[in-house]
């Protein structure tokens, strides 16, 4: 009996300080979800059953909104898949120099959010930009493309700048899942007359599918809630044309000061990617996923 | 036993350790403002940081503590974040001691209780020293709040800056009197724009504070009011809606950038000085910019037009000026540091920075505030006869409105997304409803009339 008290001794402070940190924001959010929580008058709170959820979803942006983020989730983590595994692929090959350039490839993951960002937006500034320059110059557009005002195009700077983010994250796992493919794999498939292509799609993909698997269901969620290089390099705008559900909620919370509001677009979303999570492990089989 | 008694020790004390990081507010702040000595040490949030404006309160701070032994700390936070900082900071009860504050938040901060009335500190520290437009300007406050919560830093007032280079490049003549009106002004943006020499006449302000320049502009049609005695919004006549579409046409004729459908203060003001644009419709605070980006014969300051009924609104305002919070535990310290900040010397050196007039009788010979000094366009409208004070948005909270909802309506009219009729319709009714309710629930309050101060 005395064993098994004493590991719940030593990870009390730990469990505490998730307690703290974060199940009383989780269970506090879900409690604001259903009240009349202004930041305007705090003073001013009071329970309303369901408006907050009627109100996210009478609202005439919040159809557009999720469509945003369904572009901005699927394209930039499909991307970043993509791009990643090349790069995998090509830095699992040996060739000079290639120190170097792993180093510089996997640079945009330890840049901050905030600066990819102000970089981006300075990138793509329709008057100053150097995208405007270099495609004007090329003659692939004949006049200065507004990227962060038009609908649409203000989206797409972001989801590329998040692409570029992640492309790294996904080629350093990918690439340490290639690592560990034994090559007599390879080997007896090249004796067997195996062709390239079938030998990434029979041998390689196998192996590296519980990595994909998990870096899809983080990158997804992580993509899903992150919304720094929306708020820097368009704010949501112009007229919200470019807000995910994640920004949406921050600027319900911190333009509009409606706690309330925020905290259930915060509890639907909550649930919204649980629901992902859980449907996306079980039709990728992931229990099974890499069993040969 | 030696071992169960180590592993107890280790848990409570990993456990004390997490606590003690949960201390309370009243605590921390306690701690924060009374140093070890026992000396008073205040807070204070600049809600339009730059380096000018903090090295200046960082000596002027330095100056106090000498003289008080009232030691201040300074907190900058940029102008776009500032309301959220602020309301955030309000909502927790953790106010710094004083705040510079926005004559938009006054509804929000004064219902909300977090800032403190000053009338008697006002009236006997500070409005002996007071010129007359900022007496007018404080008056206004108490007609509509009360009391006195902001003590004036500066005077504000609008004005069109344009370059003078471009318009004597291409000979233009520049109407002058009754026949400078918005039409004329739009007519300017047009004359100037030059896509061969990628400039554009106009700035637009398409992101926060857009909202502001339109209904400067249509008051034109409401003898400079926004409401009627009944809280009934003015802004949806046809001429109005003529107006605001007059007011975005050049935006749409291309004599302003695209990406100006998201342009703040900052990108207003950089691209006018950056000689992206040749004209801009703003306040005094653009001056010490300009003269230090720009040769002074580059630009120049017009007047706000003449509106159709042949009066010129405009507005004194005081946009950063001082408030005590509610959370300050040294409020007469406050006032005392407040105090300071106004005295002669160190308003005329703020001023200087922070692109203002001074609030003071005792300063005006000064060369920089003559009227042929940089703010000499600025001043010459004060004394204009047919000057006219227009009323604002009204004493309620309408801090989120300002923060989203007000520009982002023109700038759905702008994408084509809704027509102007929309825009102000969707703007006027949240006002208007705010504003009967606010007449509702305080009965004794008027709606607010324009001041006409030279007559």
């Amino acid at each position: 009996m005395k064993k098994k008290i004493t590991p719940w001794l030593f990870l009390t402070p730990v469990l505490l300080s998730l307690l703290l940190l974060f199940g009383y924001p989780l269970i506090r959010s879900v409690f604001m979800a259903f009240q009349n929580y202004k930041l305007t008058a705090p003073n001013d709170v009071y329970f309303v059953g369901f408006d907050n959820f009627k109100k996210v979803f009478a609202t005439n942006e919040v159809g557009m909104v999720a469509k945003n983020s369904l572009t901005w989730v699927v394209c930039s983590v499909l991307g970043q898949l993509l791009f990643g595994m090349i790069l995998a692929i090509v830095l699992k090959k040996n060739f000079k120099g290639r120190g170097v350039y792993q180093s510089v490839v996997f640079l945009p993951w330890a840049v901050s959010g905030f600066v990819v960002g102000l970089i981006w937006r300075f990138s793509f500034n329709g008057e100053y930009g150097i995208v405007n320059n270099l495609l004007l110059k090329s003659g692939i557009i004949e006049e200065k493309v507004s990227w962060l005002s038009t609908p649409g195009l203000s989206l797409a700077v972001p989801t590329i700048a998040m692409m570029w983010i992640g492309i790294p994250f996904f080629a350093i796992n990918i690439l340490a899942s290639l690592q560990s493919i034994p090559s007599d794999v390879y080997e007896a498939a090249d004796v067997d007359g195996c062709g390239m292509l079938r030998q990434f799609f029979q041998i390689t993909l196998p192996y590296i599918k519980p990595t994909l698997i998990t870096t899809v269901l983080l990158r997804t969620i992580w993509v899903f809630n992150s919304f720094d290089l929306i708020m820097v390099i368009t704010d949501g705008g112009p007229a919200n044309t470019s807000q995910t559900l994640t920004s949406y909620m921050y600027a319900k919370a911190f333009g509009n000061y409606d706690l309330g509001q925020a905290a259930a677009l915060g509890v639907i979303l909550m649930i919204g990617l649980s629901l992902y999570a859980l449907i996306f492990l079980k039709i990728t089989n992931y229990d099974k996923a890499g069993d040969f | 036993m030696k071992k169960k008694v180590i592993s107890l020790l280790l848990v409570a004390a990993m456990t004390t350790g997490l606590l003690a990081g949960c201390g309370t507010k009243e605590a921390a702040t306690d701690s924060a403002n009374t140093e070890t000595s026992g000396e008073v040490a205040l807070r204070f949030i600049d809600v339009s940081t730059s380096p000018q404006r903090q090295e200046f309160f960082e000596n002027v701070f330095a100056a106090f503590k000498e003289e008080t032994g009232i030691s201040v700390e300074y907190e900058g936070v940029p102008w776009d974040d500032a309301a959220d900082k602020l309301t955030v900071l309000g909502a927790a009860d953790d106010l710094p001691d004083v705040i510079t504050m926005h004559d938009a938040w006054m509804g929000q901060f004064t219902q909300a209780g977090w800032v403190i009335p000053l009338t008697d500190y006002y009236n006997t520290e500070l409005k002996p020293y007071m010129n007359v437009a900022t007496v007018m300007g404080v008056d206004q406050q108490i007609s509509l709040y009360g009391d006195v919560y902001r003590i004036p830093d500066g005077l504000m007032n609008a004005g069109i800056f344009y370059r003078k280079d471009w318009v004597e490049e291409i000979g233009y003549e520049i109407p002058t009197g009754a026949d400078w009106t918005w039409d004329a002004y739009f007519d300017l943006q047009r004359a100037l724009t030059d896509s061969s020499k990628n400039r554009y006449g106009g700035s637009f302000r398409g992101a926060r504070g857009g909202f502001d320049v339109v209904q400067g502009m249509l008051k034109d049609y409401t003898d400079g009011r926004v409401y009627d005695e009944e809280g009934n919004c003015l802004f949806l006549t046809d001429e109005a809606v003529a107006m605001f579409e007059a007011f975005c046409a050049p935006y749409l004729e291309g004599c302003a950038p695209k990406d100006a459908l998201n342009w703040g203060f900052t990108e207003l003001v950089d691209n006018f000085s950056g000689g992206l644009t040749g004209t801009l419709y703003n306040n005094t605070d653009v001056v010490p910019v300009l003269l230090e980006k720009m040769e002074n014969e580059q630009w120049g300051v017009l007047p706000v037009p003449t509106a159709t009924d042949g009066n010129v609104y405009n507005s004194a305002g005081y946009s950063y000026a001082y408030a005590v919070t509610d959370d300050s535990d040294y409020p007469e310290e406050a006032k005392q540091l407040i105090t300071f900040l106004s005295n002669a010397e160190n308003n005329m050196e703020y001023c200087k920075i922070a692109g203002m007039v001074p609030i003071r009788n005792d300063v005006e010979d000064d060369p920089m505030f003559g009227v042929d000094g940089p703010y000499g366009g600025f001043l010459v409208q004060l004394d204009y006869e047919n000057l006219a004070f227009g009323c604002g948005y009204g004493a309620f909270d309408y801090t989120d409105m300002h923060q989203d909802m007000m520009h982002t309506e023109i700038q759905k009219y702008l994408l084509g997304q809704q027509s102007a009729k929309d825009a102000l319709f969707n703007v006027c009714t949240e006002l208007e409803t705010r504003m009967k309710k606010y007449l509702a629930d305080n009965p004794d309050a008027t709606v607010e009339a324009p001041i006409y101060p030279n007559n």
